[in-house]
C-alpha cells in the first residue's frame, strides 16, 4: 500500500516561491489502478515524482507498505527503486541506436539481476507486449505505438509492484493509445501490480478504480470504483 | 549495475558515435605516437651506449685517476693551484687541460687496495708508424687487448693469454697491408714502428742538430697477426676501431720506450683497477670507496654509462615533454567529447536514474567511456608507432651505422604501462563530465527536449 501523508511540495527557496502540491494526502491499495487527473500544471505529474522517490517533498510522507521512502539513504531508494517500480513515459524514452532486447535488458542491468535469468526475462516481456520478433531490431526502426510497447516491457520486465505511466498514451493516435492502455491494464491484471497513471485522458481515467483529481496542488476529488 | 554491465555499456555509447570516439581517440594517438617513438628510442640509444661502455671497458674494473676533476667539470674560470705531477691533456673542446698523472707509486699503493686484484695503467701507444714489406707505412695505435672484450673476429682467433709480439690487426688495416683477405693476413708478420719522445723535443728545439744526427731514437718490432677483428660499430671513436691489439706487458715496454727520458715517463692519465669479483655490485662499490678514501677519482663502468645515459635521457626528457603536451592538449578533447555525450544523453541519464541506476554507477559510466577513449587512442599511437618503427628500423639503424644494434626498441611493458597510464589519465579527464552527468535532476533531464 501506499500511504501518501499531508505532502507539499514548493519550489523556490525565496520569494515568490511555487506551491506545487498543498497537504495532498492519499491511499492507494496494491494491485489497484489509479488515475492522477488533471490540467497541466496541476501538480500531478509532481505528485507522481514524489511518489517514486524522484523529488523530495518540502513537507508530509511518503510510505510504500509502511516504510517511509524519504527516510531511507539514497542509495536503498535507488535499490527499491529499481526492484519495485518501474515507469513509463510519454516520450517512450527508449535508445534508439540499441536494440529491444538491450533496452529492456536496463532495468535488469541496474537492479543487477544474474546473467541467466536476464535472457528469459527479457524474451518474456517482450513476448507479453508482442514484440518477441524485434528482438534484435534498433529500437530507432520501431513505429511509435511499437516504441511504446517497447517501454512498456522495459517497466514490466522486473516484475515489479508499483507501475508509474506519465500520459503513457500522450504521444500515440487513438488506435495505439487504446492498445497500450489494454496492455498496461492487461499486465495490471496478470502481474498483480499497482499502476498509476499520470493523464488528462478522462476515457483512461474512467478505466482506473481510483481517480484521483488534482486542481492547484490539491486533492479537489478521490473517486473510487470504474465507471 | 556491476562493472562488466557498465563497460558494456560505455562500450555501445562509443561505438554509437564512431566518429566522435575515433577522432578523439586519434588526437591522443599523436601523443601517443610520438612518446613510444620516443621510448623505443632511448631504449635503443641507452643499449647501444651500453654496448659501446661494455665492449670498451670491463665491468669488473674501476677507472682511476689522480685528478679529482677528470670525472667532473671542472671550473676553467679559477686557476688551478700548481702539482708536480701536472701534465697536459686536450679536450674535446679543444682546450688544453692541466691535470694530475698517476705514477708507479700511486699504481703500487691502488694495488694494495683490499678487494683489489691488479692494477694496469690505461695505457695506448701511437705508433710511429704500421707497415709490411713492400706496403706503404701508416700511423696506427697500439692498444692492450682485454679479454672481456670479445671483439667478432674475421679469420684467427685469440688465445687466453696473447703472447709477445702477436697482434689482432682491425680489419681497417687489411686492404691498407696489401691483404686480400682477413685469411690470408693470418700468421704474417707486420712492423710497428715507436720513436722517442727526447729526438722529438729534440727536433723542436734543435732541428739542425737532430736531422744531422743519426740516432733517431726509434724501435721497430715485427708482429704476427694471430687474429682479424671486424669493424666494430660499438667502438668509442672511429680511430678506436683501427686499434692493434697486444697483451698489456708489450704495450707498457712500448709506451716506456716512447716517454723514456721525458717527464712524462711512466706517468698514467688514468689506471684500471681490477676488483676481486668485482661483478659483485657490493663489492664493487666497496672498493671504489676505498679507493676514494686514498684520494683518488674513481669511476666504474656503471657510473660511465650513467654517465653517457644521462645525456640521453635529459634528450628523452625534452622530447616526452613535447608529446606530454600533445597529450595533454588532447585531454581537452575528452573533455569537450564527453562533455557533448553529457548533454545529448541527458534524457538517458534521467530515465536511467529514475530506474534506480545510482549517481555513481552513472558517473563511473562516464569515467569509463573516457578512459576507453583514452585507451584506444593509446593503442592506436602505440600501434602505429611500433608498426612504423619496426618497419623502418633496418634502415635508419643502417643509416647510422649501428651495426647489430636497433635504433628504436620498444618494450611491451613500456607500451602497456604508457596505455594503461592514458587510459587513467583519460578518467582524470572524464572526472568533470562525469561529476556533471552524475548530479543531474532526473525530472529535469528527463524534461530536456
Amino acid at each position: 500500500m501506499i500511504e501518501v501523508n499531508n505532502l507539499t511540495k514548493i519550489y523556490g527557496k525565496k520569494s515568490p516561491t511555487f506551491k506545487a502540491l498543498d497537504d495532498v494526502t492519499l491511499k492507494i491499495e496494491d494491485k489497484s489502478t489509479v488515475s492522477i487527473i488533471g490540467k497541466s500544471g496541476s501538480g500531478k505529474s509532481t505528485l507522481m515524482h514524489i511518489m517514486s522517490g524522484l523529488d523530495e517533498p518540502s513537507s508530509g510522507t511518503v510510505l510504500i507498505d509502511g516504510v517511509d521512502i524519504f527516510k531511507m539513504k539514497e542509495k536503498k531508494i535507488d535499490a527499491f527503486r529499481a526492484s519495485e517500480m518501474s515507469f513509463v513515459f510519454q516520450s517512450f524514452f527508449v535508445e534508439g541506436n540499441a536494440t529491444c532486447y538491450q533496452n529492456v535488458l536496463l532495468p535488469l542491468e541496474i537492479a543487477k539481476v544474474g546473467i541467466t535469468k536476464r535472457k528469459k526475462m527479457v524474451m518474456e516481456a517482450l513476448k507479453a507486449v508482442d514484440l518477441e520478433d524485434k528482438v534484435s531490431a534498433k529500437a530507432s526502426t520501431l513505429s511509435g505505438g511499437q516504441k511504446q510497447r517497447l517501454a512498456v516491457a522495459r517497466a514490466i520486465v522486473n516484475k515489479p509492484a508499483i507501475i508509474f505511466a506519465d500520459e503513457p498514451t500522450g504521444n500515440l493516435d487513438s488506435i495505439n493509445g487504446d492498445k497500450i492502455m489494454d496492455l498496461l491494464f492487461g499486465l495490471n491484471k496478470s502481474l498483480g501490480c499497482t499502476l498509476i497513471i499520470v493523464t488528462h485522458d478522462p476515457d483512461i481515467a474512467k478505466q482506473t478504480s481510483m481517480r484521483v483529481s488534482i486542481k492547484d496542488g490539491r486533492i479537489e476529488n478521490i473517486e473510487k470504483g470504474r465507471k | 549495475m556491476s562493472f562488466i554491465d557498465i563497460v558494456k555499456r560505455s562500450l555501445r555509447n562509443l561505438l554509437t558515435s564512431k566518429a566522435r570516439t575515433i577522432l578523439t581517440a586519434l588526437a591522443i594517438a599523436v601523443g601517443t605516437f610520438a612518446l613510444t617513438l620516443t621510448l623505443g628510442a632511448s631504449n635503443g640509444a641507452k643499449e647501444y651506449a651500453n654496448n659501446i661502455v661494455r665492449s670498451n671497458f670491463d665491468p669488473t674494473e674501476l677507472i682511476v685517476s689522480k685528478d679529482p676533476n677528470l670525472f667532473s667539470r671542472q671550473d676553467a674560470t679559477k686557476p688551478q693551484v700548481y702539482n708536480p705531477s701536472f701534465g697536459s691533456i686536450s679536450t674535446f673542446g679543444g682546450e688544453t687541460r692541466q691535470v694530475q698523472y698517476l705514477n708507479t707509486a700511486d699504481i703500487a699503493k691502488i694495488a694494495t687496495t683490499k678487494g683489489v686484484s691488479s692494477v694496469q695503467p690505461a695505457i695506448t701507444v701511437s705508433l710511429q708508424y704500421v707497415t709490411r714489406d713492400g706496403q706503404k707505412k701508416y700511423i696506427g695505435t697500439l692498444a692492450p687487448y682485454n679479454s672481456y672484450q670479445k671483439p667478432e673476429l674475421l679469420a684467427g682467433s685469440i688465445p687466453e693469454k696473447i703472447q709477445d709480439n702477436t697482434l689482432i690487426l682491425p680489419q681497417g688495416f687489411l686492404s691498407a697491408l696489401g691483404f686480400s683477405s682477413a685469411k690470408s693476413a693470418i700468421g704474417q708478420n707486420i712492423r710497428l714502428s715507436v720513436q722517442n719522445q727526447t729526438s722529438l723535443n729534440s727536433i723542436t728545439t734543435n732541428p739542425l742538430a737532430a736531422l744531422n744526427s743519426n740516432d733517431n731514437k726509434s724501435q721497430e718490432s715485427v708482429f704476427k697477426v694471430i687474429a682479424v677483428s671486424a669493424t666494430s660499430s660499438t667502438s668509442i671513436s672511429a680511430a678506436t676501431s683501427l686499434y692493434l691489439y697486444t697483451n698489456i706487458n708489450q704495450v707498457e715496454s712500448l709506451n716506456n720506450y716512447i716517454y723514456s727520458g721525458t717527464s712524462s715517463y711512466q706517468k698514467y692519465l688514468t689506471a684500471y683497477a681490477k676488483v676481486t669479483d668485482g661483478t659483485n655490485l657490493t663489492k664493487l662499490n666497496t672498493a671504489q670507496s676505498l679507493i676514494k678514501g686514498e684520494g683518488y677519482s674513481v669511476q666504474s663502468v656503471v657510473d660511465t654509462e650513467k654517465l653517457i645515459t644521462q645525456f640521453i635521457s635529459v634528450i628523452e626528457g625534452i622530447v616526452t615533454l613535447f608529446g606530454l603536451i600533445a597529450i595533454i592538449a588532447s585531454l581537452f578533447g575528452v573533455v569537450n567529447t564527453m562533455y557533448i555525450s553529457v548533454l545529448q544523453r541527458t534524457r538517458e541519464i534521467g530515465l536511467m536514474k529514475a530506474l534506480g541506476m545510482h549517481r555513481k554507477d552513472i558517473s563511473r559510466l562516464f569515467k569509463i567511456e573516457a578512459g576507453l577513449i583514452g585507451l584506444l587512442g593509446g593503442i592506436i599511437g602505440s600501434a602505429l608507432a611500433v608498426g612504423i618503427g619496426t618497419a623502418l628500423n633496418p634502415a635508419i639503424s643502417n643509416k647510422l651505422s649501428l651495426g647489430n644494434s636497433k635504433l628504436l626498441i620498444f618494450k611491451a611493458s613500456q607500451i602497456l604501462i604508457l596505455i594503461v597510464v592514458l587510459a587513467l589519465i583519460a578518467i582524470f579527464a572524464g572526472l568533470l563530465p562525469a561529476r556533471k552527468a552524475a548530479k543531474l535532476d532526473p525530472i529535469e533531464a528527463l524534461r530536456t527536449e
